[in-house]
């Protein structure tokens, strides 16, 4: 597979959230606003990086039959480390997501990533493979916050979207909003995955009819 | 099997140790910054809550005598040209969802409440929340600390009412009894 | 003993660590299937929540606290999880093979459950005393058990009802979660 490849998948055909439903506690949770979904995307995508290289550089040295410990040792190193930076350089970020940052230990894209693809690929593949993966989720995040905050809040990265005193739809940025949110756009993208199938399976049925009637 | 195991041990071992000499390096860098930044957050807040104080000092052990159960938990003093003219009161109220932390200064004066400002909760989003907007807080600026302040859900008709956030009554009741604390202390301990 | 009721009653039905705090999404979703698996799951999860919570409390306190190294919490937190949960299994399939059996499969999911860690640092971010830290981690395990359960008895009849080919699967649980995360806001005025 080619470099390009391993980035692109993590944003489409396997994009953590969307496609493979996991890491979903942050993605309902803290997705209440569009800045905060772009925070934790960010932070994600650093932790995820820095354990895919380090994973990746350290595989043949750690030891197989320990391999998961290992892993969560150097997950939770690099997240207290994102944690603190955070604190110290983004305070009113770290505020708002709380007990969430130092829960990516146990996201369990990042502890997937380091068994699925970093302890078998070299530092190349795993950074496009993190890039790749941290790019996918955060898109997902923006998206799930986008949906919450304009129509629960009325507004997109704090700024007003309707003019005058439309009503907001309070809902969607109490817990329920995240269900829902995230419930219509998982269905929406297998409707049209539904729909991609139908037209293949069409194409391939009119193809096979001209087949047989040139025959 | 025995030496296996223990070479396992050992390494991770190792590995937790350069994780936590590495944690502990990124903490040696920011925890100045993030110790920084408590001291001049307090200090805007303190700034926003009684404006144009100069001089602040914690008084806390003076006034309050170790009370673990108090909801007061600081005592700042405002001191104009060596005479106390104001107090800013740290206060945790339980709110809905655990403690809500606000700052409530008063000045000796004019025995009212110059303004207050939430510097912390976990309200519900969109409801409680809102406790730290400043229309709500706008709401208990100038207010007497003479009489105990009262939520209330209509547009408030005595000095004393403060009118409720929307929705969220407990929040209010929880940021008015903070208040109502300091106050309490307020008149008790500053003026005679 | 007052105030460790509110703290229970509130965890479990007000601020539930499902539905309103979004801690434990991840088997809530994928072991909710079938309702003997959720009681499985639940057990599991109340037993080792509440243990690590307090073993995390006392770590906190009398090592991390004394030491001066808070900012190990993260690391030194999800390793005590990590080792509880293979010591739990190790006890279990030695004591008593018939609950090893029932909970067994459960038990190496619950290092990744991101609501045992969620409530072990919780504790320690509201600053509960031992007690309350108790109370507090109970409350949220039964309030888990308790969601998870509701779920699965809806879930189960979901599956004879007639639902749209893409609302299947994930998204008509996910909308069935958001209808019942409504109605426990329903319990808002309790407290």
């Amino acid at each position: 597979m080619s470099l390009g490849k391993e980035f692109t998948k993590g944003i489409f055909s396997e994009n953590p959230l969307f496609r493979l439903t996991l890491g979903l506690c942050p993605s309902l949770a803290i997705t209440t606003s569009v800045n905060n979904g772009i925070g934790m995307g960010v932070a994600f995508t650093g932790v995820l990086l820095a354990s895919n290289i380090a994973i990746s550089a350290m595989r043949k040295i750690i030891p197989d039959s320990i391999r998961i410990p290992s892993y969560i040792v150097i997950i939770a190193t690099f997240v207290s480390m994102v944690e603190m930076l955070m604190h110290a350089y983004t305070p009113e970020l770290f505020t708002s997501l709380g007990v969430f940052i130092p829960l990516i230990v146990v996201n369990c894209i990042i502890l997937g990533r380091a068994e699925a693809f970093a302890n078998k690929n070299g530092i190349l593949p795993s950074i496009m493979d993190a890039l790749g993966m941290g790019i996918g989720y955060t898109l997902a995040l923006v998206v799930i916050s986008a949906f919450r905050e304009v129509l629960g809040a009325g507004t997109f990265m704090g700024y007003a979207v309707f003019s005058g005193s439309a009503p907001s739809a309070l809902i969607m940025i109490l817990p329920p909003g995240g269900f829902i949110t995230l419930g219509c756009i998982l269905a929406f993208l297998n409707k049209m995955q539904n729909v991609k199938v139908a037209k293949k399976a069409k194409l391939n049925q009119s193809i096979a009819q001209q087949q047989l009637s040139s025959n | 099997m025995r030496n296996n195991s223990l070479k396992l041990g050992l390494f991770l071992l190792i590995i937790a140790g350069i994780a936590g000499l590495g944690i502990a390096y990124v903490n040696e860098i920011t925890n100045p910054l993030i110790e920084q930044q408590l001291i001049t957050n307090k200090l805007n807040s303190f700034q926003e809550v009684y404006v144009g104080a100069e001089k602040i000092t914690d008084e806390s052990e003076k006034y309050l005598d170790g009370d673990a159960d108090s909801i007061l938990t600081e005592v700042n003093v405002v001191y104009e040209k060596n005479t106390p003219a104001g107090v800013i009161y740290t206060v945790e109220p339980s709110g809905y969802n655990g403690k809500i932390q606000l700052l409530a200064g008063f000045d000796i004066a004019t025995k009212q409440i110059t303004a207050i400002k939430v510097l912390n909760l976990s309200e519900t989003p969109g409801l409680g929340d809102n406790a730290k907007q400043s229309f709500f807080t706008e709401r208990f600026k100038g207010k007497s600390a003479e009489k105990n302040l009262e939520i209330v859900k209509k547009e408030p008709v005595e000095g004393n009412q403060v009118l409720a956030i929307t929705s969220a009554t407990i929040t209010s009741k929880a940021v008015a009894n903070g208040v109502n604390a300091a106050r309490q202390h307020f008149m008790d301990n500053f003026i005679k | 003993m007052q105030e460790m009721m509110i703290i229970i009653i509130g965890a479990i039905l007000i601020n539930n660590i499902v539905l309103s705090q979004f801690l434990g999404c991840c088997p809530f979703l994928g072991v909710s299937k079938k309702l003997s698996s959720a009681i499985g799951m639940g057990v599991a999860v109340t037993f080792v929540l509440t243990i690590a919570s307090l073993i995390t409390w006392l770590v906190q306190k009398f090592i991390l606290v004394n030491l001066g190294i808070e900012y190990l919490q993260t690391i030194a937190f999800i390793l005590v999880i990590a080792s509880l949960v293979q010591f739990v299994e190790m006890v279990i399939r030695k004591k008593s093979p018939d609950l090893y059996k029932a909970l067994g499969v459960y038990l190496p999911l619950i290092t990744t459950n991101c609501a045992v860690l969620g409530v072990a640092i919780i504790n320690i971010q509201k600053s509960y005393t031992f007690m309350q830290t108790l109370a507090n981690s109970l409350g949220n395990a039964l309030g888990f058990t308790l969601a998870l359960i509701l779920f699965a008895g809806i879930r189960e009849r979901l599956e004879e009802a007639d639902i749209p080919k893409s609302l299947q699967g994930m998204p008509i649980a996910l909308i069935t979660a958001a209808l019942m995360s409504i109605a426990f806001l329903g319990f808002t005025g309790l407290l």
